[in-house]
């Protein structure tokens, strides 16, 4: 047994162990579970990958005579501003109404990280307090306020393979999808995601300090869409299960870990870094982080059709996955991630690094995370079928 | 018998030449498009061609005194060091297997000589790191 305290005074000192949770496998093939709990302080997670309910929160200060924003666009994209009168959220998705290439909240949100300058421009009706009607100017992330990521869903644990029965290409949120099974997609990191590692989230809750976007950033409340309820296979949810809301400051980030994604006839969307510290409290915690990829499943599901209520076609593992390739109805199925792994392995190596140098210090949740939660559907009802 | 790349850019004046039955024709040359973008406004296209040294360049000369821009070609896709993060989205797309990933540190490398310049993985490329040159 190990509390937070002792971990942190550790950390403080100089002297804990940490791993990533790639390196703690062999270590506990080698070891066994009960001496590498003894040995092993913290394990380090670590994921990057395309992130669509991902935004930030500015403030852009009050211009002079102030204007009560009701409509905003950053490098054209609208922000929403139906908050306080200079106080908007840009959401990675939204899309700039712009011929050419697709250009949205998620490439301004990089620019700002990358320090650039981006074009404000806002309307009103104007107000007895707020008289000015129109601004146009520039901006930087320097020069704003408060420039937060709010993030409703990140770090999904475990999700869903892709893959197209049809005959034609077809384009989604996981890529593009060859016809005919000629491809799978699939994301997350498998043994090295944050979620996979604590699958009951017993060290993961609201509060937690984590890695976000290559500053620090804290775990804000469940994530929409966060179930409880998919069937768990070696003590892992197989398909998209747990997710988190997340928060951090945008002036402490980076594009390295930032970038904004396009998805072909499907839209913009944000690839994010994200890392979560494990505290190894017991062996119970240990058992968890050793988890690898042949013990993580991912249902495959047909892209291709249009419904919400798909089966399965099969499950296999990361491993896999990872293999470049998985056998599908006997059929030698090609594999692409979504997920970066190297990048993936540089925020889990990052962590592991503030930690060694005493940089970062673990928090223990403020409050836990549902322990069951069940994924509602939206049906098409009367007021008098819906109350 | 040697192979070469090209791209060759039309103006709209000459798009309607059948440029490709002349290389054959004329010069003895096995050209295979790789891809093309063409339209009354012009466009261009992407030919690898088999033959003798000395016929693929008779056959370039002609197509430059017909008005046609050629350019050699060594690699006709190039990848942004940059933007790319190493996810791999192209690996499973690209008809050649030009790109492979490396399984001790997961990152994707690139087979310029294997490429083809198909562009299939142009649009399956999230941070837009793939770009027909």
């Amino acid at each position: 047994m190990r509390t937070y305290t002792e971990i942190n005074e550790r950390i403080r000192a100089g002297e804990a162990v940490i791993l990533t949770a790639e390196e703690v496998i062999d270590v506990v093939r080698d070891k066994g579970v009960k001496r590498a709990t003894e040995e092993v302080d913290v394990v380090t997670t670590g994921t990057f990958g395309a992130m669509c309910s991902s935004g930030a929160f500015l403030n852009f200060g009050h211009s002079e005579p102030p204007i009560r924003m009701q409509k905003a666009w950053l490098n054209d994209v609208p922000a929403y501003t139906g908050i306080a009168s200079v106080d908007a959220y840009i959401g990675a998705t939204e899309m700039a109404d712009l011929d050419g290439a697709p250009y949205g909240g998620a490439h301004v949100i990089e620019s700002l990280i990358a320090g650039e300058a981006v074009n404000l421009q806002a309307l009103s009706a104007g107000t007895d307090c707020y008289p000015r009607k129109e601004i146009e100017t520039s901006i930087t992330l320097d020069a704003l306020n408060q420039a937060y990521l709010y993030n409703p869903r990140n770090a999904y644990q475990n999700y869903s393979v892709a893959t197209n029965s049809s005959n034609q290409t077809v384009f989604t949120y996981m890529g593009k999808l060859l016809p005919n099974y000629r491809n799978a997609t699939f994301s997350t990191a498998g043994e090295l995601s944050p979620l996979l590692n604590d699958p009951r989230m017993r060290t993961v809750g609201i509060g937690t300090r984590i890695f976000l976007g290559g500053g620090v950033g804290y775990v804000s409340w469940e994530g929409t869409q966060f179930r409880t309820t998919n069937e768990t296979v070696n003590g892992v949810p197989v398909g998209g299960s747990r997710t988190i809301a997340v928060t951090g400051d945008m002036k402490g980030m980076s594009t390295e870990f930032v970038r904004a994604l396009e998805f072909h006839r499907y839209g913009v969307s944000l690839a994010i870094g994200l890392g979560i510290p494990i505290p190894i409290l017991d062996e119970d915690m240990m058992k968890s982080v050793s988890i690898s990829n042949e013990d993580i499943m991912a249902p495959v599901f047909d892209y291709s059709m249009h419904t919400r209520d798909k089966k399965p076609l099969a499950q296999v593992s990361y491993a896999e996955l990872r293999s470049g390739n998985i056998d599908l109805f006997g059929k030698r199925v090609r594999t692409s991630s979504t997920t970066s792994m190297p990048k993936s392995r540089l925020v889990a190596q990052q962590l592991k690094e503030w930690m060694e140098d005493g940089e970062f210090q673990l928090t223990e949740l403020v409050a836990p995370m549902p322990s069951e939660r069940g994924m509602l559907p939206l049906n098409v009802r009367s007021p008098k079928e819906v109350v | 018998m040697a192979r070469r790349k090209f791209l060759l850019r039309f103006r709209p004046n000459i798009v309607s030449e059948p440029v490709t039955y002349l290389l054959v024709k004329d010069f003895g040359l096995i050209p295979n498009v790789l891809r093309a973008s063409i339209n009354d406004r012009g466009g261009k296209m992407v030919i690898e061609v088999d033959g003798k040294p000395s016929e693929i360049a008779a056959g370039m000369s002609f197509l430059e005194t017909k008005g046609v821009e050629v350019q050699e070609l060594m690699e006709c896709v190039e990848r942004d060091e940059g933007r790319c993060t190493h996810c791999g989205m192209c690996v499973s797309i690209c008809p050649v297997e030009a790109f492979s990933v490396d399984k001790g540190t997961w990152k994707v490398s690139f087979d310029k000589e294997r490429c083809i310049a198909c562009g299939m993985c142009i649009n399956a490329c999230p941070p837009k790191a793939m770009q027909l040159m």
